[in-house]
């Protein structure tokens, strides 16, 4: 898998976080306020990524038609839902580290380390290697 | 593709025994133990900047370790044992010297104690991020970028004990 395949399988990741947290702070009052900083974090990266990607004259991945609603229909679900997406997101960019190099490993590597904090924010705990399943 | 957790510190077990090998007595005989346990061979040829950068990094995780251990000992009611159990899978991941570093004391008043913790961690994150981009072999940048990232957790983890 080349890098710019994994900065698109991260881009897809960014736009169903775009998604998911203003549908949280929607359905959860107390959560509003997190999912409110969350979906303003995500919309920048999702920016940046968009940037990254049009300078390497690839032609970005859309956001999905839909997203699955029934995974935030109760505030547990949503919280898992939540950290589930960090983790997968600290999962792409650990990947992405190991095949770049530079400052697109540098960018990766602070990807990883703000995708690990949010997974905290939304309940998760200290691991030892975040983005290794 | 999803990276599995056992075969990356695999990898980067294979490059710290050659460090070992080459000439990091300090590591000693229980990275090769490391080795034998995740079933891996010692890579043939590493990168000589790559193992100097492991020796370097094995230092600094086993002095953070250190600090932990004898925080938790000291302010035991702060419950640091998740944290000590993070610093272990880290030192283990690079390699355990076969001396225990030298550390000053830990602070008796527990708010110092805590943000010199704190400190601590972050300061490692950062280091092990830097480390990750300086890496010549993917796998161990992986180690060291999730590591970063496992440090920074520990960093807000330990600061919402103040």
């Amino acid at each position: 898998m080349t890098s710019t395949e994994t900065l698109q399988d991260w881009l897809a990741l960014e736009h169903e976080a775009v998604w998911l947290y203003p549908v949280i702070g929607a359905r959860f009052g107390a959560l509003a306020e997190r999912a409110r900083t969350s979906y303003d974090d995500h919309g920048t990266v999702r920016d940046g990524l968009l940037a990254r990607l049009h300078q390497l004259r690839v032609e970005p991945v859309p956001p999905a038609l839909s997203y699955d609603v029934v995974r935030v229909r109760n505030k547990a679900r949503a919280l898992a839902a939540a950290r589930q997406l960090e983790r997968d997101i600290a999962a792409v960019c650990l990947r992405l580290a190991g095949d770049s190099t530079g400052d697109l490993r540098t960018y990766a590597t602070r990807g990883l380390r703000r995708a690990a904090l949010a997974e905290l924010t939304w309940g998760g705990r200290p691991d030892a290697f975040p983005g290794l399943p | 593709m999803v990276i599995s957790r056992r075969a990356l510190l695999a990898t980067g077990a294979a490059t710290v025994v050659v460090a070992a090998g080459l000439g990091g007595a300090a590591l000693g005989h229980r990275l090769d133990d490391l080795a034998r346990n995740v079933g891996i061979e010692p890579h043939k040829e590493p990168d000589p900047a790559d193992d100097r950068l492991i020796a370097r990094v094995a230092a600094d995780q086993n002095t953070l370790l250190a600090q932990v251990e004898a925080l938790a000992v000291k302010h035991a009611k702060l419950g640091l044992s998740p944290f000590v159990a993070i610093s272990t899978a880290h030192a283990k991941a690079v390699g355990v010297p076969a001396v225990v570093p030298d550390i000053a004391a830990p602070p008796a008043n527990r708010a110092k104690a805590v943000d010199a913790l704190v400190a601590a961690y972050s300061a490692a994150s950062k280091a092990r991020a830097a480390d990750s981009v300086k890496a010549a072999s993917p796998a161990l940048a992986r180690v060291l970028a999730s590591m970063s990232a496992g440090l920074a957790q520990c960093a807000r983890g330990v600061g919402e004990l103040r």
